[in-house]
């Protein structure tokens, strides 16, 4: 009986031991970073900007920085990977540059905020900025570990249009490699293992992929769930993955990225519209049974109700995943608020125990969370196409009837 | 303007406590909804949590619209 019980509570500690142990080397990585930023501003002040490394961890980058090593003197030494830039200039057409230095070194271009902006000439001492409409200038900050900080004057004769690999490209690529390499080998074994039980990988995601036919599909496609399953679990195991890599050191959270988000709910909504029946275009253009100021009324209400739907769906994605990182990130800042960048070590040490509690609750819950907005976004898809496709038809009569 | 830029931060600081307070609010009633009408129908479980689930994602959803708002209102005023 005992045994039974402490077995059960083993099982029941394992995953909270290795969220432990997850959690405890993605802190390892963050303290890397702030201990990093808070050797930026040297001098007598040692506060550590905690706000702008929480932006810089949700943000996009052209470098994937992993930690940083302190050396002897005070220094660190970055270890990052440089990706490319790839850059579409108005004038002078594609270019590419290995990493940051190399597009520095060129003089034509300045980083700002992990922007590319051409710009002519060096930067402008203090004493000649005034001389310049403030719009014609920018503050170059050089990006993550670069140094080519200063005020530029703005070329206005070009356009670059930035379609380089980042960060979030890279991730996206590496879990659309995944899923390939995943779903491949699950296909794989249901047509060499047909009619027999699953085995490995193909019973752990069985459940899943059911799960995503029979309770998101079927209920919400009305009979044509086959047509759009391919999609719906696309978007599932995509976001899924990424959000759970997202929460794995090293890896960067690519559903945090409003752009990233934006994107899968374009293609939902190119796909509710294209799928769309004659009464859902009659319904947004025409209210039935309604009289008829109150269609005019409708209209503007109706068009901007075709647009919200991708919106909700972009900002519930993006504002959970990335208030998430956020949150991680702001319990574990609190020891460097407190601790005021190592001068004050009992701050530091007294709000460390709580940080790591409540950050090991706010993980965990984004394992959970990662899961539910996968679940949510890919439910809310199939019931956004399944009202485009439904035909309300016989609706009307009973619709206007309930108006007399 | 540096008066301005605290009000700012003053205002995301209240927006970000009314947030709460709504979504609060909005999860408390959803759950205690629900784990009311398990108790009165406990084959429904199922039903009533994967509801209960949708609805807490929507109700976050809100709350996160304001917390975003409420992040630009910060980075906005520096």
């Amino acid at each position: 009986m005992l045994t039974e019980y402490i077995e059960s509570r083993i099982k029941f500690l394992k995953p909270v031991g290795i969220s432990l142990i997850i959690f405890l080397i993605s802190s390892l990585f963050n303290f890397s970073s702030l201990q990093a930023s808070s050797e930026g501003n040297q001098g007598e002040s040692k506060k550590v900007d905690v706000a702008a490394l929480m932006i810089h961890h949700v943000t996009d980058t052209h470098d994937w920085h992993f930690l940083d090593i302190p050396g002897g003197d005070g220094h660190y030494t970055s270890v990052a990977i440089h990706l490319p830039w790839i850059l579409y200039n108005t004038q002078t057409g594609l270019e590419y540059y290995g990493n940051t230095e190399d597009l520095l070194s060129t003089g034509k271009y300045v980083v700002s905020h992990e922007h590319v902006i051409p710009v002519k000439g060096i930067a402008i001492p203090d004493s000649l900025q005034a001389s310049f409409p403030a719009e014609s200038l920018v503050h170059a900050d050089g990006g993550h570990g670069h140094s080519d900080a200063g005020v530029f004057e703005k070329d206005g004769t070009t356009t670059v249009l930035d379609f380089s690999i980042t960060k979030t490209v890279l991730q996206i690529m590496i879990v659309g490699l995944m899923l390939i390499l995943v779903f491949t080998s699950v296909a794989k074994s249901y047509r060499t293992r047909t009619g027999q039980a699953p085995k490995g990988l193909q019973s752990l995601l069985e459940p899943v992929i059911l799960f995503v036919r029979d309770d998101i599909a079927k209920p919400n496609l009305q009979g044509k769930h086959d047509k759009f399953l391919p999609y719906l679990l696309t978007l599932f195991f995509f976001i899924w993955f990424s959000n759970i890599l997202g929460l794995t050191p090293l890896n960067s959270n690519i559903a945090g990225n409003v752009s990233v988000s934006v994107a899968l709910a374009i293609l939902t909504f190119l796909i509710t519209t294209l799928n769309a029946s004659k009464s859902y275009w009659g319904h947004i253009f025409w209210f039935p049974g309604v009289p008829l100021p109150v269609k005019f009324l409708m209209l503007p209400v109706e068009i901007v109700g075709m647009f919200t739907k991708p919106f909700a769906l972009t900002v519930r994605l993006f504002a959970n995943i990335a208030a998430g990182h956020l949150m991680v990130l702001a319990l574990i800042g609190l020891i460097f608020i407190l601790g005021e960048g190592g001068t004050n070590v009992a701050g530091g040490l007294g709000i460390a125990p709580l940080t790591i509690a409540f950050g090991l609750f706010i993980f965990c819950l984004e394992v959970l969370v990662a899961a539910v907005q996968a679940y949510v976004f890919t439910l809310l898809t199939a019931v956004f196409i399944g009202q485009a496709m439904e035909d309300h038809s016989h609706d009307h009569a009973e619709g206007a009837h309930a108006h007399h | 303007m540096l008066l301005e830029a605290a009000f700012g931060v003053m205002g995301a600081g209240i927006g970000a406590g009314l947030v709460a307070i709504g979504a609060g609010l909005g999860i408390g009633q959803l759950a205690g909804k629900a784990v009311e009408s398990m108790a009165r129908q406990p084959e429904a479980s199922g039903d009533i949590r994967g509801a209960m689930i949708l609805t807490a994602a929507f109700i976050e959803g809100v709350a996160l619209f304001g917390e975003v708002v409420c992040l630009l209102a910060v980075l906005g005023g520096k």
